[in-house]
C-alpha cells in the first residue's frame, strides 16, 4: 500500500498548529521513520495518516484514492496503528487478540491467533495469560500480534519502543523488520531511534514544529526540503550528505 | 400545635424551632473549620423562600386548575432540572443544557402519561394535585440519573481516552468504540436507584409515603402509592440516562468515526 500526505496541515483547537504543509510519499512495502522533538506534530502526522485526526488542509491518499472517498473504519483496517503505550483490554491474550469490530473478517481460529503470537516472538502458551500480567515488551508484542491479525497492508507505529528497555527495544524492532519482510508491510513509524531505521533500511523524515526539515534516504543521501519529501526524489531538493 | 381534621397544622413558632435544628450542621462546620457555614445559611434562607413561593403559586394554580397554568409550570420545572443536570459537570459539555432539556423531557412525558392516563387515570389529567408532585419526583429521578450519567461519561472519557482510540484504530465505528465508557455511566445512573428499590421501606420511608401517612392517609393506601412512585422512578432514571449519555457522547464524536479529545 502506498500512502501519500499532500500538503497536510493540521490546527488544533486553540490556534495551535500541529502540522504545516507537510508532505511525504512512502511506497509500498517501504519504510518510514519519523523523528523531531517533542511537540514536533509526529503522532498528529501518524494519526493523519489513517483519520484518527482530521487533517484541517491538504490531502491524504491511499494506494492513489483520496483518503475521504474511503469508509474511515475500512481504512484504520488497512492501515494499523500501534500505539505508543499499549493498550490491552480487560481479560485474556486471547481475548484481547479477538478484538475485533462486528463483521470484520479474518482468520481468528486458535492456530491463527497462535502463529500471530509466534510472529511478534511470543509464545503461544501467553494466550490463556491474563493480559494485566504481561511485561510491557510482551503487552506492546501483544498490540503490534491484534493489529496483525487484521491483515492490514500498512502498520502505523507511533514511538512503540519509548516504554520498553533496550532488550525489549531490540526485540520489537527485530520482530517489526521480520514482519515487514514477511508481509511486505508499509510501515510509518514515529521513532526516537534513527538509528535503528536506518540499519533497517528505512528513510527518515524530520519534523521541527510541525514542518519537514529534511528527508534522509536509505541511502544516506538528505534532502533539506521544507516542502517536498518524495521516495522517488522528484520533488526533492539536490541531496545533500547528512552530517 | 393544633389540629385540622387529620392533619396536626403547625405554627410559625414550631417552625421557628425546627430551623433550630440547622444550627446542628453550621455548629459543626464552625467548630470542625469545614468552610460551609456560610453555604448552609444561604441554603437555609433558599429552601425557605423556595418553598414558600412555591405554596403560593401552588395555591393559586390548584385553585385554577387550567391546563395550561398547569403546563407552564411542568415546562419550568423541566428548565430548572434541565440546568442543574449539567451545572455541575466537570468541563461544560457542548450544547449540554439543550441536552438535557431533551432527555428530561422525553423521560418525564413518557412516564408521566403512563402514570397519570393509564395507572393512576386521573380525571382531568391535568389535575394539579395529583400531575404536579408526581412529575416532580419524576423530574427529580430523571435529573439525578442524567447529572450522575454525564459526569462518569465525561470522567470515563477523559481516563480512557486512549481505550476509546484503540478501538477506532481497530476499525470500529465511533458508537463502538465509546460503547464500554456509555454501559459504566448507565450504570453509574442506575445503580443507586435499583439500590433503593431494594432498602425502599427497610431504612427508610420514603418522602412520598412518609408525608401521606403524616396527611393523614392509611399506610396501605400509602404503600400502593409509594409503590407507584419506585417504579415510575426507576423507569424514569433509565429513559432519562440512556438518552442523555446517547446524545452528550454523540458530541465527542465526529461523522468519521473520529474521538474529539479536545472537547473534553
Amino acid at each position: 500500500m502506498s500512502l501519500v500526505l499532500d500538503e497536510v496541515t493540521k490546527d488544533y483547537p486553540g490556534g495551535v498548529r500541529a502540522l504545516d504543509g507537510v508532505c511525504l510519499a512512502v511506497g509500498d512495502g517501504e519504510l518510514v521513520g519519523v523523528v523531531g522533538p517533542s511537540g514536533s506534530g509526529k503522532s498528529t502526522l501518524l494519526r493523519c495518516l489513517n483519520r484518527l485526526v482530521e487533517p484541517t488542509a491538504g490531502r491524504v491518499r491511499f494506494d492513489g484514492r483520496d483518503f475521504r472517498s474511503l469508509d474511515p473504519r475500512e481504512l484504520r483496517r488497512r492501515a494499523a496503528l500501534v500505539m505508543q503505550t499499549p493498550v490491552l483490554f480487560e481479560g485474556s491474550v486471547r481475548d484481547n487478540l479477538l478484538v475485533r469490530p462486528p463483521g470484520a473478517s479474518g482468520d481468528f481460529s486458535p492456530a491463527r491467533l497462535a502463529s500471530a503470537l509466534v510472529d511478534v516472538g511470543l509464545d503461544p502458551e501467553l494466550l490463556d495469560r491474563d493480559a494485566a500480567t504481561l511485561s510491557g515488551g510482551e503487552k506492546q508484542r501483544v498490540t503490534i500480534a491484534r493489529a496483525l491479525l487484521g491483515n492490514p497492508q500498512a502498520l502505523l507505529l507511533d514511538e512503540p519502543t519509548s516504554a520498553l528497555d533496550p532488550p525489549n527495544v531490540a526485540l520489537v524492532a527485530e520482530t517489526v523488520s521480520r514482519l515487514r519482510e514477511r508481509y511486505q508491510l508499509t510501515i510509518v513509524a514515529v521513532t526516537h531511534q534513527p538509528d535503528l531505521v536506518r540499519r533497517l533500511g528505512g528513510c527518515l523524515l524530520y519534523l521541527v514544529r510541525g514542518e519537514v526539515v529534511a528527508y534522509a534516504r536509505a541511502d544516506g543521501t538528505v534532502s533539506d526540503s521544507k516542502l517536498h519529501a518524495s521516495l522517488s526524489g522528484a520533488q526533492a531538493s539536490p541531496p545533500i550528505r547528512y552530517p | 400545635m393544633t389540629s385540622t381534621g387529620a392533619v396536626l397544622d403547625l405554627s410559625l413558632p414550631q417552625l421557628g424551632l425546627a430551623l433550630l435544628l440547622v444550627g446542628v450542621i453550621i455548629a459543626i462546620s464552625v467548630y470542625q473549620r469545614l468552610g460551609i457555614a456560610g453555604d448552609v445559611v444561604v441554603g437555609t434562607l433558599r429552601a425557605m423562600v423556595q418553598l414558600y413561593l412555591v405554596g403560593l403559586i401552588l395555591a393559586v394554580v390548584f385553585r385554577a386548575a387550567r391546563w395550561y397554568w398547569v403546563l407552564l409550570i411542568l415546562v419550568v420545572m423541566t428548565a430548572v432540572a434541565a440546568q442543574a443536570a449539567t451545572g455541575r459537570l466537570g468541563k461544560p459539555l457542548p450544547g449540554g443544557g439543550a441536552i438535557a432539556a431533551l432527555a428530561l423531557t422525553v423521560s418525564t412525558a413518557i412516564t408521566l402519561v403512563y402514570v397519570i392516563g393509564v395507572v393512576v387515570r386521573v380525571r382531568p389529567w391535568y389535575e394539579p394535585q395529583y400531575i404536579i408532585p408526581i412529575a416532580g419526583m419524576i423530574l427529580g429521578s430523571a435529573m439525578t440519573s442524567a447529572a450522575l450519567a454525564g459526569d462518569r461519561l465525561q470522567s470515563d472519557l477523559r481516563i480512557r481516552a486512549d481505550e476509546v482510540e484503540a478501538r477506532l484504530a481497530l476499525g470500529f465505528s465511533g458508537r463502538e468504540a465509546v460503547q464500554p465508557v456509555v454501559r459504566a455511566a448507565l450504570r453509574a445512573a442506575m445503580i443507586p436507584t435499583v439500590n433503593g428499590m431494594m432498602t425502599v421501606g427497610l431504612v427508610q420511608l420514603p418522602g412520598m409515603m412518609t408525608g401521606q401517612i403524616l396527611a393523614g392517609s392509611s399506610p396501605l393506601l400509602a404503600i400502593k402509592y409509594q409503590l407507584v412512585v419506585v417504579f415510575m422512578q426507576a423507569a424514569a432514571t433509565a429513559i432519562a440516562a440512556m438518552l442523555f449519555v446517547r446524545l452528550a457522547v454523540a458530541r465527542y464524536l465526529t461523522p468519521a468515526h473520529q474521538f474529539a479529545r479536545s472537547r473534553l
